[in-house]
């Protein structure tokens, strides 16, 4: 009966046992593979937009990017002339050419002055053409007809709950135009995320580039039998090299190109979070594997004293572990795809519309996945598996578990010292480096080390730690929390390794809330010293928005501001005094008082005079790296203008954040030799005295009517931004932490839960003499939490000793201030006590309804 | 004979009964239908107060059941058992654990001791939970009789298996419970360390006036009780008084003999 009943219980026991890490390597497959799945779709929607919209060839102005997406420093987009149109005509294969005009650099509002933007993709403003038409579908009114009227993607109309009728305005470099929406245009293909509204052609050149008579871009049919190759040839042979000319398929190669290096980075990130989940699962196979090696000791010595060889106990370990890291990873795959369907349906919440129709999955992703999560099961339960073979077969004879290998212990304890030593060592080199370069390198190193070193010594700190927190915490529950310290310490090792793995997790939230709250405080602290004007207006759209003409006209018509400074970065080919030519290298052209706006420090001259005719200044690095003194003639080459000789004024530190490696001239230096004026990146505003609060508001509300696009922020408001922008990136960055954190949590989980099973007979013990269930409960609730605050103190130790590390580092890159974000290190250590009190829940539970008879039950 | 009721009358003397405890008419059994074994099978029994009973009978008799469900430890099918005047049958498990923490002791054939704590502390352990401060005088006069002064701190791996079991009766006389429940207590020790410990379970009931009830199959631990009770089948068949090993001996092949010609 006993036996019946204990053997059940053995066998879900042991299901249990095997669950938890199964979670843990499904977690980690699953997220991998979610990851593949979603990025291989986002490149299969793409793919099928990019084949299905774009014509047979596309003529563009040579200055257009290679993915048509048209853009310049002028807020207008490259044009050709619309005669380009009859020599098309001309060459051979041409079924039909059409002519179109297209900007990304509009911004489209409502009639409430909200932005009608996707939130995600581009918005584009167009001439409506039957190349579009090919796979968009009027669904609703008509197509755009006179200055008058605008068709609406049925996206963008529905987002933004338009109908027709609605008056729509588009602001940009020429001007703003209002017009009705007209019609609604549905896409046929997925439609990503792109806002598009289409103006009739004549009205889309007068709107976009301010003049009728320009393309810019010219879709191309073939004619039947000619080959997308074939008719570019021919349209190259009748142009001539003048003009850019795309095949269908350059051009969704370029698109994928294009983001295919946006989607790597997403991906590449998201597998090393991955990465990590799965470095911390293997801590909890090992120390699952250890426990069931542990607990069948004397079951391995009976079957090596029957004639069992070391490698037959081994293998059959190495077999379970096969066995689990199989069937975790099966049901990873499969959670995977799910994983990927909800990060669709997530980015469908941000405005990304993907469909699960073009849903991939690539053959290498339930490989990759399955191989993955085998390997690192296997891997991670070798040790174990070697232990189990090294039983000897005397353990079948002895009463309780062999005890610990003193040795090893202090092996062990030599090897963790010198690689923590090493470690800190590593991080002193990187703290004290003064070549960024070298210093990053002793960084990551020292990062390593560090880590390793206190993995493998976790189990030593453990011994010291939980009896600190014993002493500290646990003596408050009297015999309970005494209990709880001593099992605890049992067994070091597994306490030590349950407590690394959510220490990995930690340790990079420490680190990178030290670096985020290092980079706003500097930041900051610049800002403070650095920044002599009031407000800063800038663009919403930071990729390629730009501050109209129009825009600053309102901007200095605003009651109450003493100065306005402009502000507009271009490009050039600079050839410097040791003979190299740098191409497109940028250059800020800004208002004189640009210098009193922004107080940059000089390592020679005076920033006033770069602001002098034919002048300008470097920043110290670029200055040493090629030369250059106080009074060396640059050459620079504008784009789009002449060559100008340039007499550098002064040098300035290469010690601040703000406008780092910035090389300064005057606009009216820049005016002399360009042929269009670049727009203005950013302006500064500057109150008269007193007039700070009075400007600010006048500037909003001018802002607001008149030019939704930008937005302006006293420095309060600028510093809060910065501060959000980065504790958005740092939330994200936790987010992905989280499966690390998660699969930590289940460790801890595991290990009290095989704890328990195999305490059955203490526990019983203790239950007899009359420990109630409640107290039985508080002491493996107290072992839990010791455990993760454990967890929690190496985690927190060794990342704020990483942050503070990159810190002194990125200092040479202005990071100057230290800052140690005391309220989220606090509020992670004491989210840790009560993650601990989370994962005892579970195996508290079953500790209280285990069965008291158990102990005295001596089979 | 399925009784062995010393004092037929009880209760309504308001002091302290010269019985310990008693079960009535107790009935233990499991499974249901074709499946149904009666472990026990309406037993009555009393346990007089400051005496050493011992629980014989062969194995699968029913004896560990009887005494688990007399310490509170199993729960019944039927009947009554009541530790002095409580009835302890259908008590809730808080009520019953905080019984088994205040008024009973145990000692177990095995693993006996939490193996993280040491001697002193493993013998403190339920007035530790109880969170009450143990008697000093009491407790040395209790680690002295076992004679275990040498030995407090060292940890359960440190000590030979006599020396534990010695410790695990001394945490159970420790508390002063109102009876001391011993499950083969010298079961996984050799004669000279069994000698020991019965020597001392003898000790405690002539100088300290303790109840013990204890089971065993070894016939040389039932001569240290005053009193032997036999199970068979789930029925208390015999008992004796004052009993020599030559004679629960005897009594044991009797009944084998019998068992077998039955």
């Amino acid at each position: 009966m006993t036996v019946l009943k204990t053997s059940m219980r053995n066998f879900f026991a042991h299901k249990g046992r095997m669950a938890l890490s199964a979670v843990a390597v499904l977690l980690s497959v699953a997220f991998v593979c979610g990851t593949l799945v979603f990025t291989d779709t986002m490149n299969t929607t793409f793919d099928k937009l990019f084949q299905a919209t774009s014509s047979d060839v596309q003529v563009s102005a040579k200055g257009a990017s290679d993915t048509g997406e048209t853009t310049s420093r002028t807020g207008k987009p490259p044009v050709m002339p619309a005669s380009v149109l009859g020599e098309i005509r001309k060459a051979q294969g041409v079924k039909a050419a059409e002519g179109t005009v297209f900007s990304t650099a509009a911004t489209v509002v409502d009639a409430q002055k909200d932005k009608l933007g996707s939130g995600s993709g581009p918005t584009i403003v167009g001439s409506w053409n039957t190349n579009d038409a090919r796979t968009m579908k009027i669904t609703s009114g008509t197509a755009p007809k006179g200055p008058g009227q605008v068709m609406v993607d049925a996206d963008t109309v529905k987002k933004h709950h338009l109908k027709l009728g609605d008056d729509i305005g588009v602001i940009n470099a020429v001007g703003t135009h209002h017009a009705r929406v007209s019609g609604i245009a549905t896409f046929t293909v997925t439609n990503p995320g792109a806002a598009i509204f289409y103006l009739d052609t004549k009205t889309a050149q007068q709107t976009l580039i301010g003049e009728t008579g320009v393309y810019t871009s010219v879709n191309i049919t073939a004619a039947k039998g000619v080959t997308d190759a074939q008719l570019k040839k021919n349209v190259v042979a009748e142009l001539g090299h003048g003009y850019k000319v795309q095949t269908a398929k350059e051009i969704a190669d370029a698109n994928q190109k294009s983001l295919k290096s946006s989607l790597d980075v997403m991906k590449y990130a998201m597998l090393g979070f991955a990465g990590i989940a799965f470095l911390v699962g293997i801590f909890l196979i090992i120390n699952t594997f250890s426990m069931l090696v542990a607990q069948r000791t004397r079951e391995i010595g009976l079957m090596r004293a029957i004639g069992s060889s070391r490698r037959q106990v081994n293998r059959s370990v190495l077999v379970e572990a096969l066995l689990l890291g199989f069937i975790g990873s099966a049901l990873g795959v499969g959670a995977g795809i799910g994983v990927a369907v909800g990060l669709m349906k997530l980015m469908g919440t941000l405005g990304m519309h993907l469909s699960t129709d073009d849903l991939t999955v690539g053959w290498t992703t339930p490989v990759t996945g399955l191989l993955l999560g085998v390997v690192v099961t296997v891997l991670a339960a070798y040790l174990p598996a070697r232990r189990a073979g090294k039983v000897s077969p005397m353990a079948a004879l002895r009463d309780a578990g062999a005890p610990a290998d003193a040795k090893a212990g202090i092996v062990r304890a030599l090897i963790g010292l010198v690689l923590t030593g090493a470690g800190t060592a590593s991080l002193f080199a990187a703290a004290n480096a003064d070549k960024a370069k070298a210093g990053s390198s002793w960084l990551g190193l020292g990062v390593l080390l560090t880590l390793i070193g206190f993995v493998v010594i976790g189990p030593l700190l453990a011994g010291g730690l939980v009896r600190v927190l014993g002493a500290v915490i646990l003596r408050i529950f009297g015999p309970v929390g005494r209990m709880a310290e001593r099992n605890a310490l049992r067994n070091p090792r597994r306490t030590g390794a349950t407590g690394a793995a959510l220490m990995i997790g930690l340790a990079l939230v420490a680190c990178l809330s030290v670096v985020g709250s290092s980079m706003v405080a500097s930041a900051t602290d610049q800002l403070d010293k650095t920044v002599g004007t009031d407000f800063i207006i800038q663009p919403d759209n930071p990729q390629n928005g730009l501050i109209t003409a129009q825009a600053v006209k309102v901007i200095k018509a605003t009651p109450g501001l003493a100065r306005v400074t402009e502000y507009r970065p271009t490009e050039a080919d600079f050839t410097t005094p040791d003979g190299q030519t740098l191409k497109d290298t940028d250059i800020t052209a800004a208002d004189p008082t640009y210098a009193t706006d922004l107080h940059k420090k000089t390592v020679v001259g005076n920033l006033k005079d770069a602001y002098l005719p034919d002048s300008m200044s470097f920043p110290e690095k670029f200055a040493k790296a090629h030369g250059i003194h106080l009074g060396s003639k640059i050459t620079v080459a504008f784009k789009d203008g002449s060559t100008a000789h340039l007499t550098v004024r002064a040098i300035t530190s290469s010690d601040e954040v703000i406008d780092q490696g910035a090389k300064y001239t005057s606009l009216a230096t820049l005016a002399t030799y360009v042929h269009k004026m670049p727009l203005d990146q950013m302006v500064f505003a500057t109150a008269k005295d007193g007039q700070q609060a009075a400007a600010y508001k006048a500037l909003k509300a001018a802002l607001h009517d008149d030019h939704p696009e930008l937005t302006v922020r006293d420095q309060t408001d600028y510093k809060k931004a910065l501060k959000d922008q980065i504790g958005q990136l740092l939330s994200m960055i936790y987010g992905l932490l989280a499966l690390a954190i998660i699969v930590a949590i289940l460790g801890v989980v595991n290990t009290l839960a095989l704890s328990v099973v195999e305490r059955t007979r203490e526990i019983g013990l203790m239950r007899a003499i009359g420990l109630s269930r409640r107290q039985l409960r508080r002491m493996i609730r107290l072992e839990s939490v010791v455990i993760a605050v454990f967890g929690a103190l190496l985690g927190l130790g060794l990342g704020m000793g990483w942050g503070a590390t990159a810190q002194k580092l990125l200092a040479l890159e202005g990071m100057k201030v230290l800052e140690i974000p005391w309220p989220t290190i606090t509020a992670v250590f004491i989210g840790s006590a009560f993650v601990g009190l989370f994962a005892a829940l579970i195996p508290a539970f079953r500790a209280g309804r285990m069965n008291v008879l158990n102990a005295i039950a001596t089979d | 004979m399925t009784s062995a009721v010393t004092i037929p009358r009880h209760g309504g003397t308001g002091g302290r009964t010269a019985v310990a405890a008693r079960a009535r008419q107790v009935v233990k059994a499991y499974g249901s239908g074709e499946t149904r074994v009666v472990a026990l099978d309406h037993v009555d029994v009393d346990i007089a107060r400051g005496q050493f009973t011992a629980i014989m009978g062969p194995s699968g008799s029913g004896k560990s059941t009887l005494m688990h469900c007399l310490a509170g430890l199993d729960t019944v099918t039927g009947g009554q058992i009541y530790l002095d005047e409580t009835e302890i049958t259908g008590l809730k498990d808080k009520k019953l654990t905080r019984l088994r923490r205040d008024r009973i002791g145990f000692i177990f054939q095995a693993f006996n001791l939490l193996p993280t704590l040491n001697a002193l502390e493993n013998i403190t352990l339920p007035m530790d939970i109880a969170g009450r401060k143990p008697d000093r005088a009491w407790l040395d006069r209790v680690v002295e009789t076992v004679g275990l002064a040498g030995r407090l701190k060292h940890r359960p791996t440190q000590l030979s298996g006599g020396q534990q079991q010695r410790v695990a009766v001394a945490r159970a006389l420790a508390a002063r419970p109102e009876i001391i429940f011993g499950d083969e207590p010298t079961g996984n020790l050799d004669s000279r360390a069994g000698a020991e410990v019965l020597g001392f379970l003898r000790r405690s009931v002539d100088e300290l006036g303790q109840t013990i009830v204890m089971v065993t199959h070894d016939p040389v631990a039932a001569s240290y009780a005053d009193r032997v009770l036999y199970l068979a089948d789930g029925r208390i068949v015999d008992e004796m008084y004052q009993p020599t090993a030559d004679q629960v001996l005897d009594r044991m092949k009797d009944f084998d003999a019998r068992g077998r010609t039955s």
